[in-house]
């Protein structure tokens, strides 16, 4: 009787199966594959299957609703390219799932965008924002929410009218970015902005290129948060940015609440111009401006 | 059918670890000097072979009262210090200074509300506790599971305003209680025991590991750091890591708060983002400390956001 036992132990300590209590848990950030030799996966066992896994759930064949998704956001009866040269930058393993940090870098072939837009399949919100560009964009950013483990997926519009698919497995370590409170007043003692404070800062990168980012103070409410009676707190998003500068306008931005709360986004112009401001609004209708609007707006 | 019973109990066996682990904190106590303890914590990341007991935790004996620093991670972890304590002394447990309010440090304090210990801690750093608590409380049972946080509870306790530094009567045992306010956190605590000249400094210093800093101000840290320095003390106890004798040896805990910082600070007057800079790969600096990558990767975010934004 004892001889099992100590078979089935070996067996165990081999390392040949078994999560569970035992599984060699590694806390901490790790990142994707193009930036770290060891890719991570699977939350508590990273090994190389969490890349087996990662390249599965990637592919759309195996996704339940990317199909779905596609003919919903992108539209019916597309040309739809699945590529490498779109990247979407952020960590593999989020410890943080309510904000997100990601980083979008495009191809120079397709810096003349028409459309983008950030999908990410498995939230209870899968469009995180869209962008129609007035000039080439190089590079996009975002802060987003992640419900669970999810394909991030960028759609990018180009010119020939395909739309190129860039795509990147997040693992969440606490799932319900989109469902828990970020903050639980029941519990915490909750700090809350002054909605529609606008921070946007300019940044030269070289060869006279230029970085916008922008910081607008919403609670962006997804509808799937209760407060402390049991009610669910009511959708509230900021909905439309509109960018520009003393050349003209810059993009369109569309959003929606799978951004975090307090979103920033990031926005790469091959050149740099001057005073770029942006005028938002929110699903409630309130308008808030980066400078003095005036009457007629 | 026997071999089936063997493999339940195989099966039993495997699921009920955390439970045998968890009455294991391997907890034994060092004597640094005559009734002056230390437990060290574990200088891995939190993880369910530690149950979370990574930092440091101290007690001191008088004649007439003990004082605990920090509480450490859980409810079962305080229970089990105390439990220790018990087999080396009698005496009340008087007081609690928790020296900040991370979880490591902070979520046992619910254990020493039920023996009555008066609870010291920063006021600032109580807020943030109460603010921060049961999220991160939250986020640590889904990482290493609930069993490691039975009972462990995010509780408001009297904390009346107190004027630093304090002095406290073990009973032939003066201690002072210092605070370090916006350094690593809001409100950090020394605790100096006279006698024995000892100072805990709580997470101002680490060893070993690489320091944390997602709440520091780390101007102010960099010169609380050459105060203690300068200070006179025998033994120095960190947060985190061996007890320091030598006084090079707060040098790393320096040297890592300068690299980050000025990472960041380039980071945000270029609008880089962390994002970026860990696409670079990993700074060869980052090698001389256990748990740098892992530490670089969660502050250097934060620390880059509020550079860039506050």
């Amino acid at each position: 009787m004892i001889k099992y036992f100590l078979i089935l132990l070996i067996f165990v300590y081999s390392g040949v199966t078994v999560a569970g209590p035992m599984s060699d848990f590694k806390a901490g950030a790790e990142l994707s594959e193009e930036l770290s030799s060891s890719p991570t996966g699977k939350r508590n066992t990273p090994s190389s299957d969490s890349l087996i896994q990662s390249i599965d759930a990637l592919n759309p064949e195996n996704s339940s609703i990317w199909y779905d998704l596609q003919d919903h956001l992108l539209g019916k009866d597309i040309n739809v390219l699945f590529v490498d040269d779109i990247k979407l930058i952020m960590q593999d393993y989020i410890e943080e799932a309510h904000k997100v940090p990601l980083i979008v870098t495009l191809p120079k072939r397709l810096h003349n965008f028409k459309n983008f837009i950030l999908i990410i399949e498995n939230n209870p919100i899968q469009q995180a924002m869209s962008i129609k560009p007035y000039r080439s964009i190089e590079a996009l950013g975002m802060n987003i929410r992640l419900e669970d483990d999810s394909p991030v997926r960028a759609a990018v519009l180009a010119d020939n009218g395909v739309w190129y698919i860039g795509s990147k497995m997040a693992f969440v370590a606490s799932a319900g970015g989109c469902s828990t409170p970020a903050c639980d007043p029941s519990v915490e003692v909750c700090e809350t902005g002054t909605i529609g404070k606008i921070a946007i800062k300019q940044y030269e990168r070289e060869a006279g290129a230029e970085r916008i980012k922008l910081k607008i103070t919403h609670p962006m409410e997804t509808g799937f948060v209760t407060d402390l009676q049991g009610e669910i707190i009511p959708e509230y998003f900021v909905k439309n940015i509109h960018v520009d500068d003393n050349e003209g306008p810059i993009a369109d931005i569309t959003t929606f609440a799978a951004l975090s709360s307090d979103p920033i986004i990031l926005l790469d112009l091959p050149k740099k111009g001057q005073s770029v401001r942006i005028h938002v609004k929110d699903s409630l209708g309130l308008e808030f401006f980066s400078y003095k609007e005036n009457n007629t707006m | 059918m026997r071999i089936f019973n063997i493999i339940l109990i195989f099966i039993l066996y495997l699921y009920s670890y955390p439970v045998f682990s968890a009455n294991n904190f391997n907890l034994i106590p060092i004597e640094v000097s005559k009734n002056v303890y230390v437990f060290l914590g574990d200088i891995n990341d939190v993880n369910n072979n530690n149950g979370g007991a990574i930092s440091n935790t101290g007690f001191i004996i008088g004649d007439n009262s003990i004082l605990v620093i920090d509480a450490g991670p859980s409810y079962l972890y305080a229970s089990k210090v105390i439990e220790v304590i018990k087999s080396y002394s009698n005496l009340p447990i008087k007081y609690l200074v928790v020296t900040h309010h991370h979880a490591d440090h902070s979520f046992g304090i619910s254990r020493y509300l039920e023996i009555d210990t008066e609870i010291i801690m920063a006021e600032a750093e109580a807020k943030r506790y109460l603010k921060y608590g049961n999220r991160s409380l939250r986020q640590l049972r889904d990482l290493i599971g609930e069993e490691w946080f039975l009972n462990t509870k995010i509780n408001s306790f009297k904390n009346k305003e107190k004027k630093y530094p304090i002095n406290l009567d073990l009973g032939n045992r003066n201690i002072t209680v210092e605070l370090y306010e916006e350094g690593h956190s809001d409100g950090d605590l020394i605790v100096k025991d006279k006698i024995s000249n000892i100072l805990f400094v709580g997470d101002l210093v680490f060893t070993q590991r690489a320091p944390t800093s997602p709440h520091a101000n780390i101007y102010n840290w960099k010169n609380y750091l050459d105060e203690i320095m300068k200070k006179d003390w025998d033994y120095l106890i960190p947060g985190h890591g061996n007890i320091v004798k030598n006084k090079e040896d707060i040098l790393q805990t320096k040297k890592w708060i300068n690299f980050i910082d000025k990472t960041a600070n380039e980071a945000s007057k270029n609008g880089v983002s962390a994002l970026e800079i860990f696409n670079k790969g990993l700074p060869n600096f980052i090698n001389n400390y256990k748990l740098g990558k892992e530490t670089w990767y969660r502050d250097l975010p934060i620390l880059i956001n509020k550079y860039e934004f506050d």
